[in-house]
């Protein structure tokens, strides 16, 4: 891309942009889909000469890099399933080598209805990996960091103050993006892979519509009395959201509860011995004991011990009702006794989809073009998935020497991509709605389906194979 | 068509002819003979003879057929779709529960004065769906909560009638101690639950049971039947019983003009009303509030009694002494 950079070009610019330095690729955002994305231009035969510029206001190279050659003991409270073709994505095409000592593969899900009896049972070695976050960026950094790739540019701890196109009343000229250390980058293309509220979006003026859930996914890490005996993820859809129990390795596991927003306040303020009972609870229990101990939590008319004691009561008489005691072990979640000091967040769940990913020299990937309620474990992949898409286009476009920012060149990217996330949102979105309510006759049709799904092993295949790519 | 008729009009008309009479006395004299082979008087005999209702009257006999019940009962319990839950549990299959209802409810028409058919038509009708409400509704509270996990049962050991009747006049315990006293009732004649399937089920339906004159007591409401169905009514509409429900609609069909004029016009609105208004009667936990003053439990609940129902028709006895012989007449 040499003959792009002619100085000649900028003869043109205004004057501000005079010193503004030239580059073919500038991502905003250092997440896992930006940081994916530029090491996926490196490792590409095709791309790997395009200099590119990664952007993040985080302190990547020290905070984010660092986890990778010094890792805590413990496990950090933002962990996400990893699809199998997302994780074959990012160590066969990518090259990344993820710390495998940190990643738990599980082999198959269950899912139960927290109004009636309803139970899916998916299975499937290796079906799908638990990772951190912070485990697939650090990596990701570590591959940029040996791949000691010549024009890359990370530049951490700074925020993108504006972006304005070259020539303002030419909305086909080159973006400029301005950043608060006064640097200033005129970009071929230009990547927003910048989250939620993205600026590069709102710079585009592609809508993005959607709407909030009201509910915020509580997060946490768990410590369970033994190593499962099933390494399963377990799901309960209670009316007021699924909650989630994911393994990690050994007695670990991580816990995605998406609930509404007061009582997401509510669980975040609890100590963590309550926090745990009310866990355990919510895996075993009626969704009639949990409305009891919410009310009785707001109104302050129980004690802590007095819940950790209702809450035992109530599991035993539960246990004790199996004629068979390895029923147990067979529906319920390893029980949980301690979470992580200060592993407790919340985040708010919306859905929103950008009603295109792409305009002339700007692409959006990941949650800057799509967000969604975690309940399928999803969000990350689909942001994987876009990456893999977005550069299979641009290689594409340089072998057939077109323009990479020109709309040509990027649309087979968005016209791969928009109907399998659209498909995936509504499916997750569908299945949100479907599940918050305590509607006696929906309930009892929804479990009637789940059960019928359970019962048919070639379907249940299919929806294994749809979330988790084809068996081999 | 026409024609067909005709002839059929005049073979019927032939079976009455007075040829064919001779005919029918010999049909009619066989039915009586068949009929007088299978339950003649010769044939009881024999049936008497064989089991031993004759002559053999002592208590052997007794005691076999105790046995033989024994035995046939054992091989019913052998057919059971499920082992029993609970100590005294009888698992239905669904045809066994639907005759169980019509039966029952049947019985219950004819005979309310016999509890026992009460009892069954109330298990009968007692479905898992209204038993789950009514478990929901007492987990939702602490006290409702506290009698899941003790299962208190109530008998009058247990509430100690010897205590109840030293207590303050005005307390619970001696009012129901009162109330038992004067219907001449006492706590131990509630019947055990036997076709509820599940142990929670089962205890909630025992407790509703053994709490039932606990109702009575606090709305000083009689056992008479019109006591009764008021008392069903409230239960009704306070915990939402289905056949307390059948009970307050259906048992009043059966009642004289005046008992349901009374009933139309005092107490069943004022057992919806009330029933209606009153915390769920379910979570309260009488074994524990016997020495409250009975006045401020009503308070709490937020019930009043109806008028007292026998004092009305004690008035209304009079009355109708005192003019005896128009009333007869005008009621008949």
């Amino acid at each position: 891309m040499l003959s792009s950079r002619i100085l000649s070009r900028s003869f043109f610019a205004s004057a501000v942009n005079l010193q503004a330095k030239l580059t073919d690729v500038l991502i905003v955002g250092g997440g896992p889909a930006g940081l994916t994305l530029a090491a996926a231009i490196k490792q590409s035969p095709h791309l790997s000469d395009l200099s590119t510029v990664l952007v993040d206001a985080g302190d990547l190279k020290e905070k984010i890099g660092g986890f990778y050659h010094d890792p805590p003991d413990n496990f950090t409270n933002r962990v996400i399933s990893l699809t199998p073709q997302s994780k074959h994505f990012l160590e066969n095409t990518v090259g990344v080598s993820l710390m495998e000592e940190r990643i738990q593969p599980f082999d198959g899900l269950y899912v139960t209805d927290g109004c009636s009896n309803g139970t899916l049972e998916m299975e499937r070695d290796s079906m799908g990996f638990m990772v951190e976050i912070l485990n697939i960026q650090s990596s990701l950094l570590a591959k940029l960091r040996s791949s000691n790739a010549p024009n890359l540019d990370l530049i951490d701890k700074t925020k993108v103050q504006s972006i304005e196109y070259e020539d303002p009343e030419d909305t086909k000229s080159w973006p400029v993006v301005t950043l608060d250390s006064g640097e200033q980058y005129k970009t071929r293309l230009l990547i927003g892979a910048d989250g939620f509220n993205s600026p590069v979006r709102k710079f585009s003026g592609i809508e993005s519509r959607g709407w909030f859930y009201e509910r915020f996914g509580v997060v946490a890490t768990l410590k369970l009395e033994y190593p499962p005996f099933k390494i399963r993820g377990w799901q309960r859809f209670l009316p007021t959201g699924p909650v989630a129990h994911l393994p990690l390795p050994g007695t670990n596991s991580t816990l995605v509860w998406s609930t509404t927003e007061p009582l997401s306040r509510l669980l975040l303020s609890l100590d963590d011995d309550v926090f745990v009972a009310l866990v355990n609870a919510a895996f075993i229990l009626e969704d009639v004991d949990l409305e009891y101990y919410y009310k009785s939590l707001q109104e302050g008319t129980i004690t802590g011990e007095e819940l950790i004691q209702d809450v035992d009561f109530r599991i035993n008489e539960k246990f004790n009702s199996f004629k068979d005691d390895s029923v147990i072990d067979e529906k319920y979640p390893p029980k949980v006794i301690d979470i992580l000091d200060k592993s407790r967040g919340r985040f708010p769940l919306k859905l929103s989809h950008a009603d295109t990913y792409v305009a002339e020299r700007i692409a959006l990937v990941g949650d800057a073009a799509h967000t969604t309620h975690p309940l399928a474990g999803q969000g990350l992949n689909m942001g994987q998935g876009d990456v893999e898409s977005l550069i299979k286009a641009l290689e594409k476009a340089r072998q057939r020497g077109l323009d990479i920012g020109s709309l040509l060149a990027l649309e087979p990217y968005w016209a791969d991509r928009y109907p399998t996330n659209n498909m995936l949102l509504g499916v997750v979105d569908k299945l949100h709605k479907l599940y918050s309510t305590d509607f006696g006759p929906l309930v009892s049709l929804r479990t009637f389906g789940l059960n019928l799904v359970n019962s048919l092993q070639p379907l249940k295949d299919l929806m294994v194979g749809k979330v988790s790519g084809p068996s081999k | 068509m026409f024609t067909v008729s005709k002839k059929s009009l005049q073979a019927s008309r032939n079976a009455f002819s007075p040829l064919n009479n001779s005919k029918r006395t010999i049909v009619f004299t066989a039915i009586a003979a068949f009929g007088d082979l299978l339950i003649g008087k010769d044939v009881r005999l024999a049936d008497a003879m064989e089991k031993g209702n004759l002559h053999n009257k002592n208590g052997e006999y007794e005691h076999k057929m105790e046995q033989r019940t024994q035995e046939r009962l054992n091989a019913l319990r052998n057919t059971r779709p499920i082992e029993p839950n609970y100590e005294g549990h009888v698992p239905l299959w669904w045809y066994e529960r639907m005759m169980l209802f019509g039966i029952s409810g049947l019985k219950s028409y004819f005979h309310p004065e016999n509890g026992e058919n009460i009892v069954q038509l109330g298990e009968a009708t007692a479905l898992p769906c209204f038993l789950e409400s009514l478990k929901r509704t007492m987990l939702l509270d602490k006290t409702g909560r506290r009698i899941l996990q003790d299962r208190p049962n109530i008998t009058s050991e247990s509430l100690d009638m010897e205590r109840l009747s030293k207590m303050d006049k005005n307390s619970v315990g001696y009012t129901y101690y009162k109330w038992l006293m004067k219907e001449g009732v006492s706590p131990d004649t509630r019947a055990p639950v036997t076709y509820i399937d599940d142990p929670v089920h089962a205890f909630i339906f025992k407790r509703y049971r053994q709490c039932h004159d606990f109702y009575h007591a606090i709305n000083d409401l009689p056992i008479i039947i019109e006591g009764e169905i008021a008392v069903k009514a409230f239960e009704a509409s306070n915990i939402g019983v289905p056949m307390a429900a059948l009970g307050a609609l259906l048992a009043p069909l059966r009642l004289k003009k005046v008992q349901k004029e009374r009933l139309y016009s005092i107490y069943l609105p004022w057992a919806v009303k009330a029933g209606l208004n009153c915390k769920p009667l379910i979570n309260v936990y009488w074994e524990e509030i016997l020495d409250k003053d009975i006045d401020e439990l009503r308070r709490e609940l937020n019930v009043t009694p109806p008028p007292d129902l026998r004092k009305i028709r004690k008035e209304r006895a009079k009355q109708r002494k005192q003019f005896k012989l128009k009333y007869e007449t005008y009621e008949k």
